[in-house]
Formats: C-alpha cells, structure tokens, sequence
C-alpha cells in the first residue's frame, strides 16, 4: 500500500519537473541553458529505491521525452536508463549521508547522460559536431544541476529515506557504521 | 543528522540567492532593465522636483513683465498646434495605410503559389542540444512529414513526424539541420547548417572560393534537396569569417525568424 503511495508520489514529481522544464526554465536560465532535472530523479530513484526500479523509471522517462522531442526514439531511454543502473551501483560503493558524494553522483551523472546523448544523436542523426560548444553548455548545466541539488539537498535526504525504508526495510545496514 | 541544521539552512539560502543573481546577470538587459527602471523611479521624482525649483529660482526676474506678451502667445500657438495635430493624425493614417497594402503585395508576390495551413506552437525541446518544435497540427490538417514550415519572415524548418494532432518540426537551427541555398545577388549556391552557439545564427559552409560574399546580402533556399522549395527568405549574412584556407571559410547567416518568440507558423502543403 505505501509502495502505491510512493510511486504515485514519484510520478506526480516527474509530472512537475516536467512542467519546470519545459515552463520555468525556459526563462530561469544561466546564458539560455536549462539544468536538467530529469537525471537527478532517477538518480534519486536508483540511489534510494532500488537498481530495478530506477533503471525502469530512467527508460520509461526517456522513452517519453524520446516519443515527445526526439527523431530517433530510443536515445534518452538508454542513457536514462543507464543513470538508473549506476545509481545502484553508487548506493553500494558511497554513502549518501553526505552533500558532497551526492553532489558528486550528481555531477558524473549529467556528464554521462549528456555526453551519451551526444555520441548517439552524432551516430544516428548526423549532426555536426562542435567539442568547444558542447562543453561549454555541459559545463553550465552541470554547474546548474548542481546549484540545484544544494538546494533540494534537504528534501531529498527526507523522502529518500523514507523511501528506503520502506523498499530495503531491515536491510540498510551501510548507513548505521 | 549529526550535523548542525542552522548552518544548512543559511547554506542554502546564499546558494538560491547565488543562482538567482547568476540568472539574472547572465541574462544581460532583458533583465537588468527591471532593477535599472526601478531604481530610476525611486530617485527620479526627487530629481525632478529639484530641477524644477532651480528653474523656477533662475527665470525669477523675468516672471512678471512678459506676461502678457506670453499670453497672446500662447493663444496662438495653440491654435497652430491644433491644426497641426490634425494634419499629424491624417499622414499616419494615411502611413498605416500605405504599411499595411504594402505587406499584403510582399506577402501575395513571396508566398502566393503555395497553399499554406496557419498554426500555432505548442511545445518546445527542453533540452539544451536539439532545437525541435512541436505545433499544433497534424495529419487531420493534411499536413504529413517532410513539408516545410515558415513563418511570415520566413523558413523555420521542416516535419519530422506528424501524429493525428500534432506534428514534429525541426527547425533549421537545429545541428541536425542542413539547408541548401543561394546568395540572392549572384546566385551561387551555400549550405547553412545550425550551429549550437546561439539561437539565431546559421552557419554558412561550402562558399564557392571565386564568389564574393558580403555582410548584409540575402539567403534564400535554392530548391535542391527535395524539401524546402525554392525561394524562400532565410537570413541575412551577418559576417564572414576567413581562415587560412581559401576552401573552408564560413560565414554565420542572422535567421529572419525570431526562434525564441516563434508562435505562430504556417505548413506549405502542395510542393
């Protein structure tokens, strides 16, 4: 029953960051950059929940953004889906207790979803490729994500675990050491 | 948990102001004119009122003996402004006039062959890489993929896929994007192809090495590639930049569409 809850709960939030992304970021930017908080969700997903539920969550929001946006549907999917999965392996490797190695997840993540994004659309679309440009909004997005994430910190860690709670119960035992 | 919760809380308030001032100085004018205009409204009636007391204080001696001088005067002038607001208000009309048959002529005479289907933007891509649009029609409309779409200034892109509703444009702007054109002066023919730097630049490859390329000269499309007909307005050349080689310099062409207040387009449906 609170499974329930928390799945309604998380699909509401994809909803309104959806609504951020393509209303309030279109004028709240640095240099006409959106941050892109669709990354830190499933990280958020994978990191607290489970490595299934987050490499889930990540193909089905990028098949949705693939199937709203995209030319070649299946781009997005993969590179979510693939934050997803890594977000399993950070839970395993770092503690989540702090700023910092959130901040840092954070960080490679945008890094790999874009530069994932980049090589793809580069395979499978043919667009010209410009390295000083590309870095250059990566660096402000990340920089952006990350402003972000400082903000969000505090509910994040909240939610999070009570997510845990509920999805890994008695099996936490990393954090209490 | 361990750690002290006041010193989070003013963390992350500096961070919100951080990123708020980010925005707005990032932003340039559009924003910084908010702060200027409010700031020049809290200290301009004060300055207005000293600049008028000095006035008054100055033109003192002269207050009393030219009144009645300025009395006449006034009347007259009065009477000449009155006439001359009349005839103010007849040239505009006449001006709006002129303005608008103008724009009808250049309108029927550009795109009169092609029958078009008005429509509006619905959505954008919110990513920060691809520039594609989504508008509101689609294969109810007649409109199916690969037909081209303008705006009253001229070429914005072509359909990608269409779905009963809508329909997926992207735009030149785009990297994807290629177009073929030619200089509207001696005809030789360029490729424009979207760049990420900003939302309103081209870049132009390919330029003949015997052709001479200036600032200000008009793009248009040139027919070939079997999507977007020919003659339609592009851009204007905004600079040409020359590298070492003769063969690979480019130019960046200025869009004559407005990507960021892009609303309302039309679909060429008969090609």
């Amino acid at each position: 029953m609170k499974k329930l809850v928390i799945n309604i709960f998380l699909i509401l939030t994809i909803f309104i960051i959806y609504f951020l992304q393509s209303n309030f970021f279109t004028w709240f930017n640095i240099a006409g950059i959106m941050p892109n908080l669709f990354v830190v969700i499933v990280l958020f997903i994978g990191l607290f929940a489970s490595k299934t539920m987050g490499t889930i969550y990540g193909i089905v929001i990028g098949l949705i953004l693939d199937l709203l946006f995209g030319r070649s549907v299946g781009i997005q999917a993969v590179s979510l889906g693939l934050i997803g999965f890594l977000a399993g392996i950070f839970d395993k490797n770092f503690s989540k207790d702090s700023r910092m190695t959130i901040m840092l997840m954070v960080l490679s993540s945008t890094v790999i979803v874009e530069v994932l994004n980049y090589l793809f659309k580069y395979m499978f679309e043919g667009i010209s490729v410009e390295v000083f440009n590309f870095v250059k909004i990566l660096i402000l997005e990340v920089i952006f994500n990350l402003l972000l994430t400082i903000i969000l910190y505090p509910l994040i860690r909240k939610f999070g675990y009570d997510i845990e709670n509920e999805y890994k119960g008695n099996k936490i035992l990393t954090r209490y050491f | 948990m361990y750690r002290n919760k006041k010193a989070g809380t003013v963390g992350i308030i500096i961070t919100i102001i951080i990123l708020i001032l980010i925005v707005i100085f990032s932003n340039g004018e559009s924003n910084t004119a908010f702060f200027e205009n409010a700031a020049s409204n809290l200290v301009m009636p004060i300055q207005n009122g000293l600049t008028y007391l000095k006035n008054k204080i100055s033109g003192n001696n002269t207050f009393f003996t030219d009144i009645n001088n300025l009395q006449a005067e006034n009347e007259e002038l009065k009477q000449k402004n009155s006439e001359l607001e009349q005839s103010l208000r007849e040239l505009e009309n006449i001006k709006t006039e002129n303005e608008t048959l103008k724009e009808y002529l250049n309108l029927t005479e550009k795109y009169g062959e092609y029958s078009t289907v008005p429509g509006y933007v619905i959505n954008k891509d919110i990513s920060n890489y691809s520039k594609t649009i989504v508008i509101n029609l689609g294969s109810d409309d007649g409109v199916s993929e690969n037909m081209t779409v303008i705006a009253d200034q001229g070429l914005v892109g072509y359909v990608v896929s269409v779905t009963d509703t809508t329909a997926k444009v992207e735009t030149i702007i785009d990297t994807a994007s290629s177009v073929s054109c030619i200089m509207s002066s001696n005809d030789e023919s360029i490729v424009c192809k979207g760049t990420m730097d900003d939302d309103s630049s081209l870049r132009a490859m390919y330029i003949p090495t015997d052709s001479n390329i200036a600032q200000g000269e008009s793009i248009e499309t040139s027919g070939l590639g079997g999507i977007y007909p020919k003659g339609i307005h592009v851009g204007t050349v905004e600079r040409v930049t020359n590298t070492q080689n003769l063969t690979d310099r480019y130019a960046i062409v200025k869009t004559a569409v407005d990507f960021d207040k892009l609303n309302t387009v039309l679909v060429i449906t008969n090609q």
